[in-house]
């Protein structure tokens, strides 16, 4: 027996008001006498120190309130489940990287779906059961059933992602497994308490701990460094509580460029240089030897072409010319960076004119300018450009809130100076937004691939050397990010798993992913379509006669580390509470809410009878 | 207030006829030295008796000596001033019920006795008394022998109020500490105390060869137990006790028969020791009470 809602029990308070209301309306009058001596004959109640007269009319409204007291509180007993009356219970599975990590003879995965099969297998033949996962999002994969061959084809279904487990994830997905009875979670480590807590379900939660090893090794980045200049870097890093050996090997566009195996410590980060590369392409770097997670041996990175791109800078500020100027040699040092004022360039026409990669105009629009990439920073006020970004004023100061996808790195509070006030077109995908003084959200960085071109747009001025100032690392975080995007060859796209990609395609586009599955995309009316890759590989994108290599990489320090232990505090009550759940898991919950308004109504009904056969006694038309 | 009653003419003419019935001291024989005891040095002559070796030579009545010479004495009356003191309970019991103005009765009659007191120029006063806060309040005027000065009562009547405890032993204990005269005390009370305390005070009084007299002033609505029927909660106007009662038939009933034998058992208090004793039940009957009930009793005659 308990309480659902506990803090509703407050309205019990409504009895000592009915106690004060009878002490109120039917406390005798005082007179006040000359001496109780002349009283001493006179007679006297016989409830002489109550206060309340205790009639049936009172106790009826101690009833009603008290029954509407509890049943608000949420009553409820633990009975076991009637005959023929089966028990809910919520199957919840982490799909996480970690719980692809070999095991001896299987994955983690495949021996929480072992545990959940045996589950369901001793379960009564009334029992529902559903089946949530959750790695980014939580996902509902099969409803309440009872049929067990249903359930067993959506065990098998199950497949970890190259994703990190979010804690949002999970507590999501226990907030959908609110209505079971009992919650069966699976999990290669055990959730907070505080999560279960905050579950809020009167389900009880059977935490499943599953997998045991730690040996695993990961490719933490890949720098490929520029080619013919400087050499390429990749990290190594060993998770385990032993030392590992590592096969390391680089190939760039399938040529071998370094294969090396060496021996790393326990918990040991090992930073191996390579190269420098002689051309630009795409890298790929692998670590051969079998360890516990397969996702993060594999890591690729895409070296730009050595050969000179021309790229053009236009700004009314000098000094913001020579900034961004800069900022492109950083991001590839064979650019050919030509720089000008808006108001004096002048478009090369003709045979001899070279074509352009990208263009960076800031404070201005240019359309005159033919180029393949266009980055718009603190686009000019009351204009629409070509573009589609159109500008509604300035503010004079605006706060980084977060990013839009998750993945960027300019997540800190960052003020800002001017900014535009843009709205970017639908086909731009935002990467950052601010709060402005009267403005709850504003975008400051998208980018976007449409049948023109590629274009991004920032909307904060950086005047005054803002990009090389070092308390705005992440502005200029987020003008490195972008440049990187739209100089980056169109049919080969290096993101991390998770993350949202558009491929330019015309009307549908063949998506082979990295386990050889083929699936359709039907693009939009931008002419692209969307992929989210949730597993580390290649994703070919066919489209016509275009084809997108879209390649994901894998690496979260938290999920890949095996061999982090859960806190004492943190798994003490989890056990418990699967203890505590296992014994009472043949009984369910049992609210008594409908019983007990039953009652108040019945002792409202009789109090009303009595009263209206008090009237008719006494003759009266109320009482 | 009913006290202010005793203040009017027409109410006052009314008591001229009245003398108050007290008896006087007794005739003192002159001539005859007594230490410590107060000669009776009336105006008014009395009798003659034969001079006797000690007798006071001043008394000698010349004139018969010339005549027949024997010596004789003439001797008088004793002076006929009596100190008479109305005590008038002032305790928390007299103002209620506020609308039988008891309180107000009880100074009416002390009052009226005053008047009456005067015609015979008898040294008068009223005192009221009531225990505040653990110690007796016992305030007198000062004495008064004329009618001429009768209204210097007035202001100490009418600011009497109701309030404290009664405490009638106190009361007599503080009046005696004044070590007046023998005379006549009136004692005005609801007498709502134990009959201990009343019976121990009257004695008190008589055993300071003071002439007592008691009248028992009740009010029209307890004396009769006429409250409105119902559940109450009583409260003691003294003690503050609080009791539930049901007021009813029964109850009217039980209060008059507690009245009753309340006011006897106080008769039978004066009865035995020789004391007057006169009921004043009911504001209402003031005039019928000084002009008929206080003669019939020998208070006033």
């Amino acid at each position: 027996m308990g309480l659902l809602n506990r803090e509703n029990f407050i309205y019990g308070l409504s009895l000592a008001l009915l106690v004060l209301i009878y002490l109120r309306s039917r406390s005798r009058p005082t007179i006040e006498v000359s001496s109780l001596m002349l009283f001493d004959e006179a007679p006297a109640p016989v409830a002489s120190v109550r206060n309340v007269r205790l009639d049936p009319l009172f106790w009826l409204e101690v009833a009603t309130l008290g029954a509407l007291t509890f049943a608000i509180a949420g009553l409820y007993v633990m009975r076991p489940p009637a005959p023929g009356q089966g028990r809910s219970h919520a199957l919840v599975f982490d799909l996480g990287a970690g719980m692809s990590a070999h095991d001896g003879t299987g994955t983690r995965i495949d021996l929480a779906r072992q545990q959940a099969t045996e589950i369901i297998d001793q379960a009564p033949a009334g029992d529902e059961f559903s089946v949530i996962a959750y790695a980014l999002e939580a996902q509902v994969r099969h409803p309440q059933t009872a049929n067990r061959a249903d359930l067993r084809s959506a065990l098998a279904e199950l497949v970890p992602m190259a994703v990190p487990a979010r804690t949002a994830a999970l507590r999501a997905a226990l907030i959908r497994a609110h209505g079971a009875s009992e919650i069966d979670l699976f999990a290669d480590r055990p959730p907070a308490p505080a999560i279960l807590a905050d579950a809020g379900s009167a389900a009880r939660i059977n935490f499943h701990l599953v997998g045991s090893g730690d040996s695993n090794l990961a490719i933490v980045s890949l720098d490929p460094g520029i080619p013919g200049s400087t050499r390429g870097r990749a990290v190594i890093r060993n998770f385990s509580t032993r030392p590992h050996l590592a096969e390391l090997a680089i190939d760039l566009d399938g040529s071998g460029q370094y294969h090396q195996t060496m021996m790393l410590a326990p918990r040991e980060q090992v930073l191996v240089s390579f190269g420098p590369l002689k051309t630009g392409g795409l890298l790929h770097a692998r670590i051969l030897n079998a360890d516990a997670i397969d996702a993060d041996n594999s890591r690729y990175a895409y070296a730009p072409s050595e050969v000179a791109a021309s790229v053009l800078v236009l700004s009314p500020d000098a000094a913001v010319r020579d900034d961004l100027a800069r900022v492109l040699l950083a991001v590839n040092a064979n650019f050919q960076i030509e720089t000008a004022d808006p108001a004096k360039y002048v478009a090369p026409s003709g045979p001899d004119a070279k074509p352009l990669e990208l263009a960076v105009m800031h404070d201005c629009y240019v359309p005159a300018v033919k180029v393949a990439s266009t980055l718009l920073i603190y686009p000019p006020d009351g204009t629409k450009n070509g573009i589609g970004v159109s500008v509604d004023g300035t503010v004079a100061r605006a706060d980084i809130r977060g990013d839009a996808t998750g993945e960027s790195r300019a997540l800190n509070s960052l003020a800002l100076g001017d900014t535009r006030v843009v709205a970017i077109p639908e086909w731009m995908d935002l990467i950052a937004t601010a709060t402005a003084p009267g403005h709850p959200s504003i975008p400051i960085a998208g980018i976007g691939r449409a049948a023109g071109g590629a274009a991004g747009v920032l909307a904060f001025d950086v005047r005054d050397h803002l990009l090389l100032a070092p308390d705005h690392l992440d502005a200029l975080v987020l003008t490195v990010d972008l440049m990187k995007q739209l100089t980056a060859p169109r049919d080969i796209v290096v993101v991390p798993t998770g993350a949202d990609v558009s491929v330019a395609a015309t009307g549908s586009a063949r998506v082979t992913q990295p386990d050889g599955s083929v699936r359709t995309v039907t693009a939009d009316k931008w002419g692209r379509v969307r992929i989210r890759p949730m597993q580390a590989g290649r994703y070919t994108v066919e489209s016509g006669a275009a084809t997108t290599q879209v390649l994901a990489n894998y690496y979260d320090a938290s999920e890949s580390d095996l061999a982090a232990k859960p806190q004492a505090e943190a798994i003490a009550p989890a056990e418990r509470r699967a203890a505590t759940s296992n014994q009472q898991s043949a009984k369910q919950v049992q609210p008594l809410t409908f019983i007990l308004i039953a009652l108040a109504l019945l002792a409202l009904a009789i109090e009303s009878a009595m009263l209206i056969g008090h009237a008719g006694r006494w003759g009266m038309r109320h009482v | 207030m009913l006290e202010a009653r005793a203040f009017e003419p027409e109410y006052l003419r009314k008591l001229d006829r009245l003398v108050l019935g007290i008896k006087r001291a007794r005739t003192v024989r002159t001539g005859q030295r007594a230490l410590g005891r107060v000669q009776g040095l009336g105006i008014e002559p009395e009798n003659f008796k034969e001079y006797a070796p000690g007798d006071d030579l001043r008394f000698l009545d010349w004139n018969a000596f010339a005549r027949l010479d024997e010596l004789m004495l003439r001797t008088y009356r004793a002076d006929r001033q009596v100190e008479v003191t109305a005590l008038v309970d002032a305790s928390a019991s007299m103002g209620l019920p506020a609308h039988d103005d008891k309180l107000g009765l009880a100074l009416a009659i002390g009052a009226s006795l005053a008047y009456i007191g005067m015609a015979d120029n008898d040294a008068v006063r009223i005192g009221a008394f009531a225990m505040h806060r653990g110690s007796m309040k016992l305030e007198a005027t000062p004495f008064h022998r004329r009618r001429e000065s009768y209204l210097n009562f007035k202001p100490f009547v009418t600011s009497v109020r109701a309030g404290g405890e009664t405490r009638l032993g106190n009361a007599v204990d503080e009046l005696l500490l004044q070590r007046r005269p023998a005379g006549t005390v009136v004692v005005i009370s609801d007498f709502l105390v134990s009959e201990g305390d009343v019976e121990d005070a009257l004695k008190r009084l008589i055993a300071a060869r003071h002439d007592v007299k008691v009248i028992h002033v009740m009010g029209e609505q307890e004396s009769s137990g006429s409250y409105p029927p119902g559940l109450y909660r009583i409260r003691d106007a003294e003690t503050g006790e609080v009791r539930e009662t049901i007021l009813g038939p029964a109850a009217v009933g039980a209060l008059r028969h507690k009245v009753e034998r309340i006011a006897a058992r106080i008769r039978e208090i004066c009865t035995t020791h020789a004391i007057n004793y006169a009921q004043a039940f009911g504001a209402g009957n003031l005039e019928s009470f000084m002009e008929r009930e206080l003669p019939l009793l020998g208070i006033v005659r």
